[in-house]
Parts: structure tokens; C-alpha cells; sequence
């Protein structure tokens, strides 16, 4: 059963990224472009896990957080923030917000797939 | 291409994208127009681009993107006032962050002395207290690795773990009985540990799930993990969102303490974790976990040996049930869950590169597709053929006698039509904003008004006139010249300017805009305009123009496009780059484009250049000179007609004039002009085409006869033969001859410069394919 993931980043180059990592690895991907985007897309794909960056514009990432976590139908779905964030205050007001965990950018391929393993079922 | 090299082209793109908006958010900045969310997206704009960065290891970009975003940040949270002048250092800042998205491209260099005085400026105003470092930029490296060297170390160094991923429960195969434990725990080998993990329900909130924390800690080693039900309340007192759970286990590993703590990095704070070397007694475990309440009735109560769950797959206890209810992530599932999906998961991550995964995503890229140029620039050239083809075919049919009104003649005219159609659209395709080129002129107007002492304010009009791509690649150059020359030649002084009555900044406009079926970019400043006098003497003095010459003042004007020409006194850095006007004229020209200035004292002066839409067509009259197939650009002339006797006088030994309406334009013969020819004919045997050249001028240029109009498809010249003086391009006419495009301007310069005899160019023009 191949896993879906959605990966919302306001940065095509990140996305495209994330992109070839995943497909590498065998999962399904989808895309978002911010917040308010991810959350549409949220739900036409009803992904597996969600990998999110955190400075968009529209809806930032902890407000997407957010918006996932008050929804009865989405609370359960891993959320992976991705960030180049060396700030440990954004990172915890990322947990707060409801997110599942990190990968710290630049990340590599293995790394970021073993995000995954360790937060998806 | 290599898919990651893809997504650097993509990244670089992105870049340019960026590095506009950034330049553009700061800009309205410095104007005191941006609010905070523009200060948010100039922050996400470096930010994008050191991330981008940093995923291609382009360490001196990240380094000075992270100092730049760093300063970026503290003005969006408020600790540092957003100020005019900050705005500039920060203008400054992304002009060095666009040296370094070059540098990092492969174009050009960074000056890296700069980038550093810039990077310690950042800081500086990040934090004015800091002491300013000796060696800014490697400090910045310092703070940032430990953050990036985290993760590096908190992937599992399980190399071959990777490998054989079993994905968790595949401690099957590892049958230990309790009897078994037993005896381990006398032996007590010192790779055991035992893990004592009570989630909380925050946990569960943000959906991690401690069955794939026991999966991940089952990667290390053999586990055994063992529920600690004893506060899990009654069914009706039951609340499904809090934890109510302890979990003991057993780890076999020979990784170390911190090995094991990174597999609780996510859920830090989120449970309570207890990790001790060796084996723990059920009331070691009791009183390490239940320290609150403990009762020696309830440590025994539950039999722990009956919840050892990892070891058989039958036994799903049902006291366990109750727990997994109470989390929303449920708990027991977890235990079997892996078994079961232990066949199924593995598959994932481990597929091959499937197909599956390129499954399109509707994304906002939606409306836009992405095509490599190439093909667009084959379908252009097939179009080209197309309408080459259908011209052909025109004249074969007209050749034929057919009559227009008839079915054929119809029908063709309807071919000739849709070709159009075609070609306009596909033309259409490949067209492209100017903006491309005008973003990268703020800067060069700040590094210009910097290098001469001005204060310069570009103001850009119609940056969205679109045009051809292959005519956006060659604005560039041109626009930058004239930039420069507006405001090291044009403008004053600051000082001079208030001596003047004017604003101390000046201003300098760039406008594009389509007019007649050709792109038009304006460069026009309010300085001092030009001054004619010294124009005139220099042009005397360097032997360009005779001293006794009456000229117009637009005339004199013009004369800064003559080649060896140049108004500065001193060479300035700017503008004495060894390019002259002429030189710009040139280029412009080989364009098919036309270059002009007018200028009025004490107001400024005025570039305008004009070029087609395309490069890749041009509308033409086809006419004959000399038995040779000609093509005047239709822009270029503005009525044919017949000479009468009467209108033709002789000026000078060769020359003659025309007299059209009130004035008289020189006659120019093309057969002569070209060198098809020694002598001409009398012009009143052939057809007179008025022209006017870019700068005005006119001439009446004399032909054998005309063809009539045509669409052309222009081939270079310069590209298949070499560039010929009187000659703009070739093209192929429907019957497949070759012709050749007339460089109206130059044939009209011609005559200009050489007054009586021109001197025959290349006599072998035919030799271009």
C-alpha cells in the first residue's frame, strides 16, 4: 500500500526536493504552495503524513498545524515540520502547535524518510 | 538531465523569483510603504533561498543568506526598527545576495571583501552592541552547524538497519519465554536496558503513537515490552483522550543511552522516560513509574508476564483493550498491529523509484505547464516553414491565373489567414514580459548613482509588455547602456541640480511599451539634456563631422551615436567602458531595431529604442533592384509612389533630391547603395519607397518595382554568412529563392556619411544561404 504525503512549502525548489526524495522512496506525493493551500489539498488527498514548512505566507505553518489538529477527521495525521529553523522557540511552538516532528533542512533523503517511518504507522 | 540538477535549474529560477520580490519588498520599504507583511516576505524571500541553498551545499551563499535572514527576522518581530535607511543597507545587502545566487550559478564572482564589510554591517545592526567580529561570516557558520549537525546525529547509525528495514515487529522470530527473561536477568549482560515510557496524552495530541516508538526501539534490538495497566481507570470512568499507560521494556542492543533517548526525540516532554542499564524488577519499574501512587497490592496486581505482547502473536490481551481505547492513537492495535502490517510495510520505503509516486498532483502550478524551450523554439521554426510553405504556395497559385473569387484563391486566402492565426499564437507562447530585464535594473541604477556621486530614483512603466523571448535576451545590454549614459551623462549633481532649482535626486524612467507592431523601451532622465555645442565641437574635433556641416539640433543629437564618439571629458568608470552609443546602435540595429535620442537643455533627454516583436518574422515589401529579389521592412516606410520628372532635382555631382509634399528627401538608389550596380537608372523609371529611419530622417529609396507585401521569416545573416553592411537579414521567399532584408537606417547612414559615392559593399551577397 503505497502512503501518501503531502508536503506543503511556499518554495517550488523545496518541494521539488521533497519530491524526489519521496517518490525515490516509493511514496505517493502531494503538494501545497502554503497554509491555506494545504489545507484543500488536506482534504481531496487525505495523505498519511504531512511534511510542512513553517514561513509561508497566507497560512504560516503553525496555523496549518493548527487547522489539522481542531479537525476531528485530520487530528491522527503525522505532521512533520520541516524548517531551516536553528531556533529552538520556533520548533517548540511548532510541537505546541500540534506537529508530530522535525526535520531540520538541509535535510538528506534517508533522513528525511526516516521521519517518516518514525512517525507513520 | 539528472533530476537534481533540474531542481537546481528550478532553484535558480526560483532565485530570481525570489531576489525580485526581495528587491521589491524593499523598496517599498525604503518608500514607507510596507506594511508587515511585506517585511514577512522579504524575510521568507532570503529564507526560501538559503533553504534552497543549504540543500545544495552552497555554503557562501547560506552563510551570508543566514546573516541577512537573521537581521531580517529581527525586524519582523519588532527588535529592530524598520527605517529608511535601513531599507538601503538592506537594498545593499540583496544586491550582494544576488552576487552570491550568481557565484553559486557559475556567473561571475562575488566580491568577497565586500560580502564580508556587508555581513559584519548585517550583524551590526542585528545587534549594535555586539563587538564588531573579526571573522563575521564564520561565526555565523558556528551557530548554525550545531542545529544542522543535530539531526545528522540523531539518525539511527544503523547503516545495514537501513538496509534490512523490517519495519518493527519483527522480533517475532525472537521466542523468549519469561523463563527466558528470567535467566537473562542473571546473567544481566550489560547491552540490556530497560525502558520505562509513560505517555502522556499531549503525545497522542500531536499524533505520535508509542507503538512506533516500541517499533523504532525494536530497530536497536530485540525488545520486550511489557503494559503497565494499573491506572487505567473503569470503562465509565474512563476519559479516551488522556493516557492512562505505562510501558516497560526490554531493549537488547549494543547501541548506547543516546541512541536510544534519539528515539524518543519527537515525544520529549511528551512522555515520561526512565532509561536504565540492565534489568529492571517489576518493583523497581513500579517505583520508578508510579512514584505518586505506588501500593504493593497494585504492583501485583497485574500480572505482567500474561501482557508480554510482543512475544506471542495470539495472546492480545484483553486487558490491554481498555488503554488502547484510551488513547486516541490506539495502543493495542499496536500491538498487533505490526505483525500484521510487517508484510505490507516493509514495501513502502522500499519500492523502487515507482512510476506511482509521478503521479501529477494538482498543485498551483496547474495553470501553468512546463515545456522546454527547445520544443517551443522547433514548433516557432516550423511555423516559420509553414508560412514560408503557404507563400509559396500563393504564388504558385497566382502564377496559375486563378481568379480571387474563385473556390481556390478562397480557400487559400483562408490558409493564409489561419498560418497567421498559428503563428501569432505559437508566438504568443514564447513571449515573455519585460520584467525579467527591467528587475535587474534597481540595482544597476543604485550601483551607478553610487560610482558617479548622483542621487538617481528609477520609476519603470509597462514592465508586463510582453515580447518575444529571443528580443527580452537582447534588451539587456542596450538598456543598461542607456541607463548609464542617463545618469552619468545625463544627470547633474547633486549640488549642480540645486544650483538648478530641481530636486537634488534625480529621476530616470524606464518604459516599454508596444506601439505599431514593435516593442518601444524608453530611457529618459531630467537632467541636462544634451549639450549641443559641445557635442558638435567634439564631433568636429575628432574629424566625424565637418566643421562648417548645418545640422538640425536633433541632428546634432544623433551625432553621439557615431562610432568613435564619446561626450565624457574624463573616461568615467561608468560609462567609459570602451562601449560607445555606437557601439549600442549597432547591436541594435543587427536587431532590426532602431536606436534614437532627443533631448531638450536644462530637461533632459530622451533614448528611444524600437524593436520587433519577434526576431523570427517580419513584415516586408518585396521589391526588385537590379534583377536581384529585395525585402524592406514594412515599419520602415511610410509611402511608395511613382517620381514625376518634375520632383526630382540634382543636388552635388551624383546626388539628387526628391520633393514630396513641402521638403526634399535625398534620392537614394539601392541597386547603387548595395553595389548591385555602377550606375543608376533615371528614378522615374521605377517606384520611390519613402523611409524613415529611427531617428527621423527620411530618404526616398529607389526600387525597379514592387511585389507587394509579404510576411517573411527572417534568417540571420550574420548566423549563416556574415553581417553586411546594408543589409539586416535574408530570408526565403515562396518560390525558395533567397533574399535579402534591407537595413533601412544603414542604407540611409550610407548615403549620409559618404555624401556622394558609396562605396560597394560586399558584391558576393549571394553566397548566404
Amino acid at each position: 500500500m503505497t502512503q501518501t504525503v503531502l508536503t506543503v512549502d511556499d518554495s517550488r525548489t523545496m518541494r521539488d526536493m521533497l519530491r524526489m526524495a519521496l517518490a525515490g522512496a516509493g511514496f505517493n506525493v502531494v503538494e501545497a504552495v502554503d497554509g491555506e493551500h494545504g489545507l484543500e489539498v488536506l482534504s481531496a488527498h487525505r495523505p498519511d503524513v504531512i511534511i510542512t514548512d513553517i514561513n509561508m505566507p497566507k497560512l504560516d505553518g503553525f496555523g496549518f498545524i493548527e487547522a489539522v489538529r481542531v479537525d476531528d477527521d485530520y487530528r491522527a495525521i503525522p505532521i512533520l515540520v520541516l524548517t531551516t529553523e536553528s531556533d529552538p522557540a520556533k520548533k517548540q511552538r511548532a510541537r505546541e502547535a500540534g506537529a508530530t516532528g522535525w526535520i531540520v533542512k538541509p535535510f538528506n533523503p534517508e533522513k528525511l524518510v526516516d521521519a517518516i517511518r518514525r512517525v507513520a504507522a | 538531465m539528472d533530476e537534481l540538477e533540474a531542481i537546481k535549474v528550478t532553484f535558480f529560477q526560483e532565485c530570481e523569483e525570489l531576489l525580485a520580490d526581495l528587491e521589491g519588498g524593499l523598496l517599498a520599504m525604503q518608500e514607507g510603504s510596507g506594511d508587515l507583511e511585506t517585511v514577512n516576505a522579504v524575510f521568507r524571500a532570503v529564507h526560501s533561498i538559503k533553504g534552497g541553498a543549504g540543500a545544495f551545499g552552497l555554503e557562501p551563499l547560506v552563510r551570508f543568506a543566514h546573516v541577512f535572514e537573521t537581521l531580517l527576522d529581527a525586524v519582523r518581530s519588532g527588535a529592530v526598527p524598520s527605517t529608511i535607511e535601513l531599507a538601503a543597507v538592506l537594498l545593499r545587502a540583496s544586491d550582494i545576495l544576488a552576487d552570491h545566487v550568481s557565484a553559486a550559478r557559475g556567473l561571475g564572482d562575488v566580491d568577497m571583501a565586500a560580502s564580508a564589510a556587508m555581513a559584519t554591517e548585517l550583524e551590526h545592526w542585528t545587534d549594535p552592541n555586539a563587538s564588531p567580529a573579526p571573522a563575521p561570516v564564520a561565526e555565523a557558520t558556528a551557530a548554525e552547524t550545531p542545529v544542522e549537525a543535530a539531526p545528522a546525529a540523531a539518525a539511527p547509525a544503523d547503516d545495514d538497519a537501513m538496509e534490512e528495514d523490517d519495519l518493527g515487529f519483527v522480533f517475532v522470530p525472537q521466542t523468549i519465554t519469561v523463563e527466558a527473561q528470567a535467566a537473562d536477568a542473571e546473567l544481566a549482560p550489560d547491552n540490556v536496558w530497560t525502558v520505562s515510557i509513560r505517555p502522556k496524552s499531549d503525545l497522542y495530541r500531536k499524533a505520535n503513537e508509542t507503538a512506533l516508538l516500541l517499533r523504532e526501539l525494536s530497530r536497536l534490538g530485540p525488545i520486550k515490552a511489557t503494559l503497565d495497566d494499573r491506572h487505567l481507570p473503569e470503562l465509565d470512568e474512563l476519559d479516551p483522550e488522556a493516557a492512562y499507560v505505562t510501558w516497560n521494556v526490554r531493549v537488547e542492543t549494543d547501541e548506547d543511552e543516546t541512541a536510544i533517548r534519539e528515539v524518543f526525540e519527537f515525544v520529549d516532554g511528551d512522555c515520561d522516560l526512565d532509561i536504565i542499564r540492565g534489568e529492571a524488577s517489576v518493583e523497581q519499574l513500579a517505583a520508578l513509574v508510579g512514584a505518586t501512587e505506588p501500593s504493593a497490592a497494585e504492583v501485583q496486581a497485574p500480572s505482567t508476564p500474561e501482557l508480554l505482547v510482543a512475544e506471542e502473536p495470539a495472546p492480545a490481551p484483553i486487558e490491554v483493550q481498555p488503554a488502547a481505547e484510551a488513547a486516541p492513537p490506539p495502543p493495542a492495535p499496536v500491538v498487533q498491529a505490526p505483525k500484521a502490517a510487517a508484510p505490507v510495510a516493509p514495501a513502502a520505503p522500499a519500492a523502487a523509484p515507482a512510476k506511482a509516486a509521478q503521479v501529477e498532483v494538482p498543485g498551483p502550478g496547474q495553470s501553468v505547464i512546463r515545456v522546454d524551450p527547445e520544443r517551443i523554439d522547433r514548433l516557432i521554426d516550423l511555423v516559420g516553414e509553414l508560412v514560408i510553405n503557404q507563400a509559396m504556395l500563393a504564388q504558385r497559385v497566382g502564377e496559375y491565373g486563378i481568379a480571387p473569387s474563385s473556390n481556390l484563391a478562397m480557400g487559400l486566402d483562408e490558409l493564409e489567414q489561419l498560418t497567421r492565426e498559428i503563428q501569432d499564437s505559437v508566438m504568443a507562447i514564447r513571449a515573455q514580459p519585460v520584467k525579467s530585464v527591467f528587475q535587474r535594473m534597481p540595482r544597476l541604477v543604485r550601483e551607478v548613482a553610487n560610482m558617479t556621486g548622483k542621487q538617481a530614483r528609477l520609476v519603470m512603466d509597462g514592465e508586463n509588455t510582453e515580447v518575444d523571448k529571443t528580443v527580452i535576451e537582447r534588451l539587456a545590454e542596450p538598456i543598461t547602456h542607456m541607463l548609464r549614459n542617463a545618469i552619468d551623462h545625463g544627470l547633474e549633481s547633486p549640488d549642480e541640480r540645486k544650483a538648478a532649482g530641481k530636486n537634488p535626486e534625480g529621476m530616470v524612467r524606464l518604459a516599454a511599451l508596444h506601439r505599431s507592431g514593435r516593442i518601444v523601451i524608453e530611457v529618459s532622465d531630467d537632467g541636462k539634456g544634451i549639450n549641443r555645442e559641445r557635442v558638435f565641437s567634439i564631433a568636429v574635433k575628432k574629424g566625424l563631422i565637418a566643421p562648417d556641416l548645418q545640422l538640425t539640433d536633433e541632428e546634432i543629437d544623433n551625432l553621439i551615436f557615431l562610432p568613435g564618439f564619446s561626450t565624457a571629458d574624463k573616461i568615467s568608470d561608468v560609462s567609459g567602458r570602451g562601449v560607445g552609443m555606437d557601439v549600442v546602435k549597432r547591436s541594435v540595429q543587427a536587431l532590426g531595431g532602431r536606436i534614437s535620442i532627443t533631448s531638450r537643455p536644462g530637461q533632459g533627454s530622451t533614448f528611444t529604442l524600437s524593436l520587433p516583436l519577434t526576431l523570427a518574422v517580419l513584415d516586408g515589401m518585396v521589391v526588385d533592384v537590379a534583377g536581384e529579389t529585395l525585402v524592406v521592412p514594412l515599419a520602415a516606410i511610410v509611402e511608395s509612389l511613382r517620381p514625376k520628372p518634375e520632383e526630382i532635382r540634382p543636388l552635388g555631382p551624383v546626388g539628387s533630391v526628391l520633393a514630396v509634399r513641402d521638403s526634399f528627401v535625398p534620392l537614394i538608389d539601392v541597386g547603387l547603395a548595395l553595389g548591385y550596380r555602377d550606375q543608376s537608372p533615371p528614378p522615374t523609371d521605377g517606384v520611390v519607397l519613402l523611409v524613415e529611419g529611427e531617428d527621423g530622417s527620411r530618404a526616398a529609396l529607389v526600387a525597379d518595382a514592387i511585389h507587394g507585401q509579404r510576411q517573411v521569416v527572417i534568417k540571420s545573416l550574420e548566423q549563416n554568412y556574415q553581417q553586411v553592411e546594408g543589409v539586416a537579414a535574408a530570408t526565403i521567399l515562396g518560390d525558395g529563392r533567397v533574399a535579402l532584408i534591407l537595413d533601412v537606417d544603414a542604407t540611409i547612414g550610407m548615403r549620409r556619411r559618404e555624401g556622394s559615392t558609396p562605396r560597394p559593399p560586399e558584391p558576393t551577397l549571394i553566397a548566404a544561404e
